[in-house]
């Protein structure tokens, strides 16, 4: 899903996935011996849970930007800048504000020249037309686990992610998603 | 057969001065010693004497003699990081090297010839190794360390070679100044006739010393080139230091990091004249507050470039800025030899290790030195127990396709799901719930429409950090999100955990 070179981003609600899509992307980066960063805009990250989705820790730079925006923005364009990063994921959170098109562009020209993909996720579209590819997370259901009529634990959130805007033609419309609790 | 090689630095004081200031060297330079009483010249360059300016003079003496002279007050810094550097240079051509005197090194050169070639190659070999730390040395080579010294005083080329056995020939026509006899045995000499070392040398030594006592014989042993002394090795101490003493104080980042880049620059040379480089670099700034302003640097990796380190530098002290304005800068560095490395055929790019210091020092200063590295999870059950350790690029390669092993998926990746990931809330909120029982039926004034739970743990009672608790996963509201409630046990309070997402 993610190109190099590229801007992805990932909107939706809380609780539809975004964040284990992000997860699952630096899982899959991290798992065959690449280098990622995840900018935190909230600090919200829980290393115990991305473990358990498959990143490798030791390749991954945590930048904790507790709640500045601005930092989070600075600290992405440093690290889209310094090649070598096979991902580097922005994670805005909830408060995320449109970005300006020249800071859009700016980042949109550094990741072309790293070849690194840049996966900006929050609530809404902040990058506009510098994004290649923008996908929305939508939660469908949730399925609930227990051996009796009251339910003991999680079991699946059921989702699909829905093609906002995609510069290549070949992205499907959509596709289902599951996460398992 | 013992050999031993003479580095000789003229008018060291100011050659030192130039080495720190290189736009001095093109013009006449004297050093000044202390203002008080009357500020006298120490030493002065080769333009300033061909000019008529002697060390002793007054200034204004010097500067009449001189309109062009420019004049610098002598910096202990400088001589030292000067006669520091002279002896690196040394200590890289040979392991035995002799500290005799401010711009003077003896060098220990037997078996030299067999690395590099005829004596003149040694000697040539010196030179270059001055050269690169900042010096115009002359080198001598010879039997002995006094004969070496003596002929090195006073040579015309750059390296000269005594053949064995020919010390005395070479000395011979030596005048006796180039001894530093003191005045009383000097004027003795001269009393006599005997100018030159050759005639010293040729006076019978019984007769010597009768007359003339232990001074005396001291004396004629130096003029046959004798040495009296032991060797006395210098060791390399386990920093390396170069400092820069300021006439002025400096109150601004952008001032301090010119004057860091001058003395990074000659400590950069220094390792690049011994072949090391170094992976740790401490600054120490002394303030005029009277107070010391020290940090550390650490390197990614073992570099020996100046460019990289002043960024790093500058950026630290970007993060911790002095107090105060800065009259003195040093910085010492931990040498050590840098090894080449490969990465793997199978690893994919990694970022650069230099770009990757420099974004991480940037990131330190931009978000905080505690909020940028790579997440650990602790060997804990306490909620969210984690740390945050220093980036650094992993060295274990990723297996060639070949060697990889099947793994077995996991009941999630079989069913082709994702692992759901917790968003946490730091810190941690309070929240009010409402119970039915001990399940959470409103929360923060929001419906639950689904929960499960409770999820019980509790640890290190045996300690002062003791917990206890009970998770729920609920659905909240209209919206539906999904959060982590955490009922702490021993409290009785509720807390936001985290949302799912």
């Amino acid at each position: 899903m993610v190109l190099p070179g590229s801007i992805t981003e990932i909107v939706g609600r809380l609780s539809s996935g975004r964040t284990s899509l992000l997860a699952a992307c630096l899982g899959e980066v991290t798992g065959r011996g690449a280098v990622a960063a995840l900018v935190d805009a909230d600090s919200a990250l829980d290393p115990a849970s991305v473990a358990r989705a498959g990143v490798d820790l030791a390749r991954l730079l945590w930048v904790r930007c507790g709640g500045r925006r601005d930092v989070a923005l600075r600290a992405a364009d440093l690290l889209v800048r310094c090649p070598g990063f096979a991902l580097v994921g922005l994670d805005l959170g909830e408060t995320a504000c449109p970005l300006s098109p020249a800071v859009a562009f700016r980042l949109r020209f550094a990741v072309e020249r790293t070849a690194a993909a840049l996966v900006v996720v929050g609530r809404r579209r902040v990058t506009g037309p510098a994004a290649s590819l923008v996908v929305e997370t939508v939660r469908d259901r949730l399925e609930w686990a227990g051996p009796g009529p009251v339910p003991t634990r999680l079991g699946h959130v059921r989702a699909h992610v829905r093609v906002l805007r995609a510069r290549a033609a070949r992205a499907p419309g959509a596709a289902p998603l599951g996460f398992c609790a | 057969m013992s050999r031993f090689a003479c580095v000789w630095v003229d008018c060291f004081a100011a050659a030192a001065a130039e080495r720190c200031e290189p736009a001095l060297r093109a013009g006449p330079l004297a050093v000044l010693g202390p203002a008080a009483p009357a500020a006298r010249v120490l030493d002065a360059n080769a333009a300033a004497r061909e000019a008529g300016v002697q060390p002793g003079m007054t200034e204004t003496e010097a500067r009449a003699r001189c309109p062009a002279l420019a004049v610098r007050r002598r910096v202990e810094e400088h001589a030292a990081s000067g006669r520091r550097a002279l002896l690196e240079a040394a200590a890289s051509v040979s392991p035995r090297v002799e500290d005799w005197a401010p711009g003077v090194v003896h060098v220990d050169a037997a078996g030299l010839a067999r690395l590099f070639g005829d004596p003149a190659a040694v000697g040539r070999r010196l030179l270059g190794r001055a050269h690169a730390v900042g010096f115009a040395a002359r080198v001598a080579l010879a039997d002995s360390r006094t004969a070496a010294r003596l002929v090195a005083a006073r040579a015309r080329g750059a390296v000269t070679v005594v053949p064995p056995g020919r010390a005395r020939e070479a000395l011979a026509d030596a005048p006796l100044a180039v001894l530093g006899l003191d005045a009383d045995l000097a004027a003795t000499l001269a009393r006599w006739g005997v100018t030159t070392l050759g005639e010293l040398a040729a006076l019978p030594r019984a007769g010597l010393g009768t007359r003339l006592g232990p001074a005396g014989l001291r004396a004629h042993d130096l003029a046959l080139g004798r040495d009296l002394d032991p060797f006395v090795p210098w060791t390399p101490p386990p920093f390396w230091e170069e400092a820069q003493g300021l006439d002025w104080e400096l109150d601004s980042l952008p001032a301090l990091a010119a004057v860091l880049e001058a003395v990074l620059g000659r400590l950069c040379a220094r390792l690049a004249a011994a072949r090391l480089a170094t992976d740790a670099l401490e600054v120490a700034l002394e303030l005029a507050s009277g107070a010391h302003h020290a940090l550390s640097v650490a390197l990614a990796m073992p570099m020996g470039e100046p460019g990289p380190m002043l960024t790093l530098a500058a950026l630290a002290l970007e993060a911790r800025p002095p107090a105060a304005p800065v009259t003195r800068v040093a910085v010492s560095a931990r040498p050590l030899v840098a090894r080449a490395g490969q990465g793997g055929l199978w690893q994919p790019p990694a970022p650069p290790r230099r770009a990757l210091a420099a974004v991480l020092a940037r990131l330190a200063a931009l978000a905080g030195p505690d909020d940028v590295g790579s997440p650990r999870v602790e060997d804990s059950h306490r909620p969210d127990a984690h740390a945050l350790v220093p980036f650094t690029l992993p060295q274990d390669a990723p297996e060639a396709p070949g060697e990889r092993a099947p793994r077995r998926p996991s009941p999630a990746a079989a069913e082709g799901a994702l692992r759901l990931v917790l968003r946490r809330v730091r810190p941690v909120r309070r929240v009010d719930v409402e119970t039915d029982g001990e399940r959470p039926v409103r929360v923060g004034g929001r419906r639950v429409v689904t929960c499960a739970g409770p999820w019980r743990g509790s640890g290190e009672w045996w300690d002062t950090g003791v917990w206890a608790r009970d998770e729920w996963d609920a659905a909240l509201g209209d919206d539906g999100t999904l959060c982590r409630l955490a009922h702490d046990r021993r409290t009785g309070e509720w807390y936001l955990d985290g949302v799912y997402d």
